[in-house]
Order: C-alpha cells, then structure tokens, then sequence
C-alpha cells in the first residue's frame, strides 16, 4: 500500500531538486527573506530602469537574510540532502545569472505602481510585494529543474513540461486518494473509471505507483472535477497550457511511466551520483582534451547539431494565474538588519596576498585585478568557505572570506564598482580563446 | 607549472555559472560520447555549439563524470605454471592492466607495480593517481602506496620466501586493489 512517507516526498525526475513538497518552505523561505531584503532596501528601486543594479542590491540583501533566517533554513528541502536554505539560496544565485527574470519581475512591480502607486506603503502591501516573488521563483524554479533535468538525461525539458509532469503527479496522488476512500467518492471512482462502482474496485487494490496510474484515469479525473470541486481540472481549463496533453493519453502515459520507473530507480540506489569532491573538477580534463582533438582533426562536416524541439507542450508559457499559491500569512516577526561591521586584522592584506599562489592559472588570469577583486570572485564562484582556501584569505572572526562589503572597504570602491570589476573578471574567466600555454596547463 | 587544485576549482565553477537566455541542448549525447571516447572529434560547428551552451556543457559533464565514475575496481592475476621457475621476474594481471616487476636493487629484493598506460581504463586510473595495494591470495599486503606520475609503484619484498615460492605458497594469485594510502 502507499505509505504517507512516499506522498510527503513528492515528485522526483533526474537532476530535479525543487519539486518535492520541501518545495512550499523553500517559497515562504525566499518571500520571507525577500521582503527583509526590502526593509534595508526601498522597494522603489525595482522601478528603475536600471534593473541590473537592484538585481545585486536585492541579491546581497536576500543573501544574507537566507544566511541568518535560523530553523526554517534548516529544515529539509528533498530527499536529496538538500536544506530549504541552500535550496533557497542556489536558487537566488540562479536568478543572478538570468537577469531577463529580474526584469521580469520589475516590469510586474512597475505595472501595479503605475496603477495604484506605492502599494508596499499601504497597511498589508507586503503581501502583493511577496507575491511578485512567489511568481518569481516558481516560475524559475521550474526552469531551473527542466535544465538539471536536461543536464542530467539528455532529454530536452521546457519549464513547462517540468509543470505538467508535477501536475501528473499530483493528480496521481489525487486519484489514489479517492481510491482508498472508494466508499465515500464512489461517484467520482465510478466517473474515473467509467463504470459504476459498487464494490471495491481491482484497480484501487492494483494502484501502488504512478507507473500504474493509466492516462484514461487521468483524463476522467480532470473532468469529474468541475461537477465535484467546482472548478475545472487541469486538462479542462481554457487554458493553452496543457493543450497538449489533453487529446494525447499517450503523452499522459509516457510521461506518467517515467516518474514512476525513475522513483522506482531512485528508491534501490544509494547516492551514487555525489561526486568525491576532490575529483569535481576531473571532467575540465575532458573537456580541453575533446576541444583539442576537434582543433587538431576535427571530422569533415555536416555538423550534427539538434533541431530545437518543437513540441506544443514545451512551447507553451507559463502561465502565472495558474500556479496560485496561497499568500502567506504576513510574517510579523521579522529579523534587525544583521550588522555588517566586521573589521579585519589590519595586515589582512599583506598576508592574504602573501598566501596567494601567484603562478596559478587564476591568479595570472586576472593580473590585472586588485586581491579584493579576485576574492569577490572566489566569494562568488565557490562561496565563502573552500577546503582550498589558504587560512590567510579567511577572516578570523568568521572563518569564511571577508563579506563584499568588506572587501569593496578594502579595495576602497563602491559596492556597485567591486560588482561590476567582480562580474567583469568573470567574465574573463569564462573568454574561451584559451592561449595554447593555458590548454597545455589545464 | 600546472593548475592547482584551487584553479580548477575556480574554473568549473565560471563555466558552470554561465547561463544564456532559451538555452538548450545542442548535441545529442552520442555526439558527446564519440568525442569523449575519441572515436570522432567534433566538427568546428559542434565544438563551437559546445562552448557557446552552458547547458550542453552542463550535459557534457554528467557525461564525463559517468565515464569517469566507471571506475577501476581492481585486478587479478596468476601464476602460470611457466612462472614458477626460480626467475620469476614478471607477472600481469588477467586484464593486461598492470605488471608486477620482481628486481634486485643491491641485496635487497624489490617489487614494482606498474600500469599499462595502453590498458582500456588506464588513462583515468593514471589520471587519479589512486593509493594502491598489491595482495597475494592469501589477502597478505604485497605493496601499497600511491602511483606515482608514471604509473609505478615500488617497495621492498616483504616476505622471506622469494616471490615464486610464495605465490606458490598462498594461492597461486594475486590482486591489484584500490587501497587506503598509507599514513605518512
């Protein structure tokens, strides 16, 4: 029989991290955090036009709300080992690198302030504040698994087809409900399974995973919604989302097996797929070894690159009416803004730079870069804290690298000037006309 | 001079930052598999695609990591009947990846492992520079210690008998085994 614990985990694809029911404190943990972020920062910001700076003013602040929001950062985010705070923070992180989302939401907060001015004064503007974050991070949440799930079995994934599948999963659990209950939902078992059900049903004894579910259920279950809940299901909805879907039982089954051979895979093994960590950067080795084979002899075209897909179901947006989630209860407790006022030894400097090994690739690649600059860089890229961090790079009161405000005192620049110095060394990094020195190095 | 640990650290992580706006993936992974095992280098169309799609990068490296995780798990050998002659000199494991190397260095009897570099595997063996242990068949520690750069590893012989007699001895056999490194 179906155990609570597999319906409190929630729906598990390769390479997925947010789709397990964690996911809900994971959200209330970053709308939490968001609107901290916006008691040190004035909301008015995300007016102007100049998105890339409120998107690192909001980045620092949402940060380091996450780093101090105690238990409910703590709490479990999946199955995976993953904590809802570092879940929270790889996703703010992810919102960093796709600056068309920020603008995104920008444009939400521009629209509403154009019609009814500064809603976040109002008594309860909080709320309308936190949900343009909710939209925010549920729509990237889904982006940001379709591409770990692509990245992971080389099947393309839209964000939208990340959707359907939860939806699938959640109708499931849904269908196996009313299965266990027969007795008191007879009347929408008999309409999911097209017959009148007088006695248990073989089916509800037979249902043990989704790989079981059959698509025909799926659809009869979306239909019976409206004469039993009220509101149309799914597959029922005007909406364009699901189009797809709704004529091809095919597609709902395949798609259907696929959770359950994968939560069946994922159930027998042990976490093999953790890399040994001093290894994580092996594959770099294979990466400049396949370059240089290609540059050497290269195979004569035609060149084999995938067409994009052109699936209906991929191509569809998402549509945010849909994922209507329940606006949280304001927080009223919220915590003081952290001091920031850590000072360093004053010969941090000179030591931090003494530990530095100046032949290293990194430390050659941005010469041109003041320290601060390049251990905004580290901070950035790998963290405060690294096994490979020389112990002179930490602060002593820490134990992690100096913070960025910090390091912009240090450097004695602005924090928007470390930034832009920071994201332009990486910039840098990331230049892929590698001399022939550094390939021969790598 | 090469890159430290730090740098490729450091180096992942800017490609794995990277993310470009209706990103997808750009080769099929049989495409990805045929330059990771050699078998047909990109054309400059596909390697261009490659650096230009964080997200087939991305997809790259699972790749790499899978193939790399298809680890060497060890390795058996025996002893042939023409080996137990009194110079016995060489033995190799069944799989051709290494050879044991019996040699007097002034009096004192040495043993050398040593890996095949053109043994399917080697090259990622060599890459790891594991710590390894040679066993007789008995599970006695022959020789541990950690590859060195060119694939070797040397150590006095420990037993009293000479290798032939021992293996003799104590089954016939031997096995070549990733092995906790020694403490130093």
């Amino acid at each position: 029989m179906r155990g609570e614990i597999e319906d409190e985990e929630g729906m598990r694809l390769p390479g997925t991290r947010y789709q397990e029911h964690g996911w809900e404190q994971v959200r209330k943990l970053l709308g939490q955090c968001s609107l901290q972020a916006f008691v040190r920062l004035d909301p008015a910001i995300l007016l102007a036009p100049d998105a890339e700076q409120s998107l690192d003013a909001y980045i620092d602040a949402v940060a380091l709300a996450l780093r101090t929001a105690g238990a409910r950062a703590q709490a479990p985010g999946n199955s995976y080992g993953d904590t809802c705070g570092e879940l929270a923070l790889s996703l703010v992180y992810e919102l960093q690198a796709r600056p068309a989302d920020w603008a995104a939401l920008c444009t939400a907060v521009t629209s509403e302030h154009a019609r009814i001015g500064p809603f976040w004064t109002q008594p309860g503007g909080d709320a309308p504040l936190r949900k343009k974050f909710n939209d925010l991070y549920a729509v990237l949440r889904d982006k940001v698994d379709s591409d770990n799930y692509q990245a992971a079995c080389g099947r393309p994934c839209s964000p939208n087809r990340m959707y359907a599948y939860r939806m699938l999963d959640t109708a499931y659990h849904e269908i196996a409900r009313l299965f266990d209950g027969w007795r008191e939902h007879a009347g929408q078992v008999g309409a999911i399974l097209g017959r009148e059900v007088a006695a248990m049903p073989i089916e509800a004894r037979q249902l043990r995973s989704i790989g079981d579910c059959k698509p025909e259920w799926i659809m009869h279950w979306s239909e019976s919604l409206e004469a039993h809940s009220g509101a149309p299901g799914p597959l029922h909805t005007r909406s364009k989302r699901f189009a797809s879907l709704k004529n091809s039982l095919e597609k709902i089954g395949a798609m259907l097996r696929e959770i359950g051979e994968y939560e069946a895979l994922s159930a027998n093994r042990d976490q093999d797929w953790l890399q040994d960590r001093d290894d994580a950067g092996a594959w770099l080795d294979d990466y400049w070894r396949v370059l240089d084979e290609s540059e050497q002899g290269s195979t004569p075209g035609p060149d084999q690159i995938l067409e994009a897909r052109q699936d209906e179901l991929d191509a569809a947006e998402p549509e945010l009416s849909l994922e209507t989630a329940p606006v949280d209860e304001i927080d009223a407790a919220r915590l003081a803004a952290v001091a920031e006022q850590v000072s360093l030894p004053l010969n941090y400097l000179l030591l931090a730079a003494a530990a530095e090994d100046r032949a290293s690739w990194a430390a050659r690649r941005m010469a041109q870069d003041s320290l601060p600059v390049r251990l905004a860089v580290y901070l950035k890229l790998l963290g405060p804290f690294d096994d490979s961090y020389p112990s002179e790079w930490l602060d002593p009161a820490s134990g992690e690298l100096p913070t960025m405000q910090q390091l912009s005192g240090l450097d004695g620049i602005s924090l928007p000037t470390l930034r832009k110095r920071r994201d332009a060394a990486i910039a840098g990094l990331n230049e892929m006309a590698v001399t022939e020195e550094e390939r021969r190095w790598a | 001079m090469g890159m430290t640990q730090l740098d490729r650290k450091l180096q992942a992580g800017a490609m794995m930052e990277r993310r470009v706006e209706n990103d997808r993936l750009m080769l099929a992974d049989a495409v990805l598999q045929g330059a990771l095992d050699g078998s047909r280098p990109l054309t400059a169309g596909e390697r261009t695609a490659l650096q230009a799609s964080p997200l087939t990068l991305r997809r790259f490296r699972h790749l790499a990591d899978a193939r790399r995780s298809f680890a060497w798990r060890g390795s058996r050998g025996l002893l042939r009947a023409a080996d137990s002659g009194a110079g016995l000199d060489l033995l190799r494991t069944d799989d051709r990846m290494w050879s044991l190397h019996f040699v007097d260095d002034g009096g004192t009897l040495c043993v050398i492992v040593q890996l095949d570099p053109d043994a399917a595997g080697a090259a990622h063996v060599l890459d790891q520079r594991p710590a390894i242990q040679v066993r007789d068949g008995a599970g006695q520690v022959v020789l541990a210690g950690v590859l060195d750069a060119d694939g070797e590893c040397e150590g006095r012989w420990p037993f009293a008998q000479p290798p032939s007699t021992h293996f003799q001895q104590h089954g016939a056999r031997f096995e070549v085994i990733p092995g906790a490194p020694p403490i130093t």
